[in-house]
């Protein structure tokens, strides 16, 4: 159901919205959003954000680094406190469909189910674009069409205000009296502005050659033997920022050690495929030795094997990777040459 | 298995077997039992240090024990060749797909192993000594660097004999102890040392990279189609459960749709023998 709000109303529903609950939000640092605690919503500190954060959405439920308890330890992983997110994007809304598929298949992974339940999620359109992004390239938008609980769109005469689960629509008739019903008029708009944007974005990606519907599954698997790998990857120094702010990577390593010195614990972290050792056995065999084949690998990954495993690529085109990167290795460059040498 | 699949049930180091100078077999007590199907493999844990994956040897008929066959050959294998009876360990599984025995009855079975990948293969076998009349036939053909890099000598070997299995072992370098035959274990492979019958018959290789090669490559040669030749992988598995990204080969997690695969699904993927 969509409403409607005006833009003096819209602190007093997001007050409304984090009131009982832990809040993460977006606060502007130079000319970057980032992803932040805080103690409630601040109209002067806060922002619902022109574009993504630095940081991806992922990190809230799959957590850069995970204490899992003792090794033999079954007990149920706690619910705990709510978690409302002010300010998601649709790159990162839409990535979280790669790791429900990943962590919610069966086996379930207890600690992500439950971090994925306690976290509410509201959305924003984008209204301004970085200039990595191409979200459009990968059929993707820069607006949310599903995976939110809430989402606001801004308008010139206030915000859509729409919900887009039972949760979200729980939230939405609890602050009633803040909302009426969107009218035809502000919906217009809405879909206006959002049609505008996505234009940006397609033009943004279309400078760098990129655009929907181009089949990079295609290219990316026709390119295992070309040389494109052995350049793109000389600039690579295997850091794995690209991994670790990617929107939708969800490589971890599983490992135990002792826990403040004390007892053996075991804790779950985000790994990179970049690693010399990510697929290494003991022994020393190593199906991936050359950085040109773990580069190739980690695009094989998004536009090849998501391809073939869930029908999609496990790319929103958020572009953080490219302004990460150590070498300046920019996504859409290496995509484009796949491209071209098809 | 636990409800929280990155747990472990606790056990217990039962006894300690020295195979040869760098693989040992351990015996090992789960509080609660495991019961699994020859092929699938377990996550061994020593609390503290880390975890590998590992096949059991032991018969997939006993649930309460399980042995475990483990060469040193990094930080953990190193660690857990230190372990002594007593010691306590987490073994999480059993995990993976198996040998897909039903698949095998009424066949002759060829396995081929090399070095410490008889371990899974000791397993398979129990498996298949459970209804052996099932089977048309059980060929085994070992091979191992030398003479003291054979593992079960004597234990198996008497169970094989009793089995009336068509045995042969190889050695790639002899000493004056071995009387028997001297090369690759593809060599007990050729005409004269080994009669099988590859359009009624399946063939399931298990060794170190090298050997998987050539075995596979040899048994193709011997007539055995893409999909009756099984090979279990050794892949960098953390989490076991097809999450967490590490052993990827194409589509597929060998942890989740292996470690034994048909050769016929894997064989278009690219560097499945490094």
């Amino acid at each position: 159901m969509a409403y409607k709000i005006t833009a003096e109303k819209l602190d007093a529903l997001l007050k409304a919205l984090c009131e009982g609950r832990k809040l993460i939000c977006l606060e502007q640092a130079n000319d970057q959003l980032h992803l932040v605690r805080a103690d409630g919503w601040s109209p002067e500190k806060h922002t619902l954000g022109a574009y993504r954060p630095v940081e991806p959405l992922k990190s809230l439920v799959f957590q850069p680094r995970e204490f899992l308890g003792s090794l033999t330890d079954d007990t149920e992983v706690a619910g705990g406190k709510e978690v409302i997110v002010v300010g998601a994007k649709n790159c990162d809304l839409s990535a979280l469909r790669i790791h429900d598929y990943v962590f919610l298949s069966d086996p379930v992974d207890p600690y992500y189910k439950a971090a994925r339940e306690r976290t509410i999620l509201v959305s924003c359109d984008c209204t301004d674009a970085r200039e990595v992004c191409f979200c459009t390239a990968v059929n993707e938008q820069p607006y949310a069409k599903k995976g939110f609980d809430v989402n606001l769109s801004e308008t010139s005469k206030g915000y859509v205000v729409e919900s887009g689960s039972e949760k979200g629509e729980k939230l939405l008739k609890s602050a009633g009296a803040l909302l009426e019903p969107a009218d035809e008029a502000i919906l217009k708009e809405r879909d206006q502005k959002r049609a505008d944007m996505a234009k940006k974005v397609a033009d943004l990606a279309a400078s760098k050659g990129l655009k929907a519907g181009q089949d990079y599954q295609a290219a990316i698997k026709k390119s295992e033997e070309s040389d494109l790998w052995d350049d793109f990857s000389k600039d690579c120094v295997e850091c794995g920022a690209c991994n670790y702010v990617c929107c939708t990577c969800h490589c971890f390593l599983l490992a135990d050690g002792m826990v403040e010195g004390k007892a053996p614990g075991r804790v779950k972290q985000w790994d990179s495929c970049l690693h010399l050792n990510f697929a290494r056995v003991a022994g020393g065999a190593n199906p991936r030795k050359h950085r040109s084949e773990r580069l190739h690998n980690r695009f094989d990954k998004k536009f090849n094997f998501f391809p073939q495993v869930l029908k999609t690529y496990a790319c929103d085109g958020c572009g953080r990777c490219a302004e990460a990167c150590t070498g300046k290795i920019d996504i859409r460059d290496v995509l484009k040459r796949a491209l071209d040498e098809v | 298995m636990k409800s929280d699949p990155y747990k472990a049930v606790a056990a217990k180091v039962e006894s300690v077997v020295d195979e040869t100078p760098t693989i040992k077999t351990f015996r090992f007590k789960p509080v609660e039992p495991i019961p699994f199907k020859a092929g699938q493999f377990v996550e061994l844990s020593v609390p503290g240090y880390g975890e590998a994956p590992f096949t059991p040897s032991s018969s997939p008929a006993i649930s309460d024990h399980m042995e475990i066959t483990i060469m040193r050959a990094g930080t953990l294998t190193e660690r857990i060749h230190t372990l002594k009876a007593g010691d306590d360990v987490g073994i999480r599984g059993p995990l993976g797909q198996p040998y897909p025995l039903d698949k095998y009855k009424g066949k002759e079975v060829l396995i081929v192993g090399g070095g410490v990948g008889l371990a899974p293969l000791r397993a398979l076998l129990f498996g298949l000594f459970q209804e052996i009349d099932a089977y048309k036939k059980i060929i085994l053909r070992y091979g191992a660097r030398t003479p003291s890099d054979l593992v079960y000598r004597d234990a198996v070997s008497k169970a094989w004999d009793k089995k009336q299995l068509d045995v042969m072992l190889s050695v790639d370098k002899r000493d004056e102890s071995w009387k028997g035959n001297e090369g690759v274990v593809t060599t007990i492979l050729e005409k004269g040392k080994l009669s099988c019958d590859p359009k009624n018959g399946v063939a399931v290789v298990c060794g170190p990279p090298i050997m998987m090669k050539f075995a596979t490559l040899k048994v193709l040669e011997l007539g055995y189609a893409p999909e009756n030749i099984y090979l279990s992988m050794e892949k960098n598995m953390s989490c076991g459960i097809g999450k967490c990204g590490h052993c990827r080969i194409g589509p597929y997690y060998a942890c989740k749709d292996g470690p034994v695969f048909a050769y016929a699904q894997i064989q278009n993927e690219s560097k499945i023998w490094d």
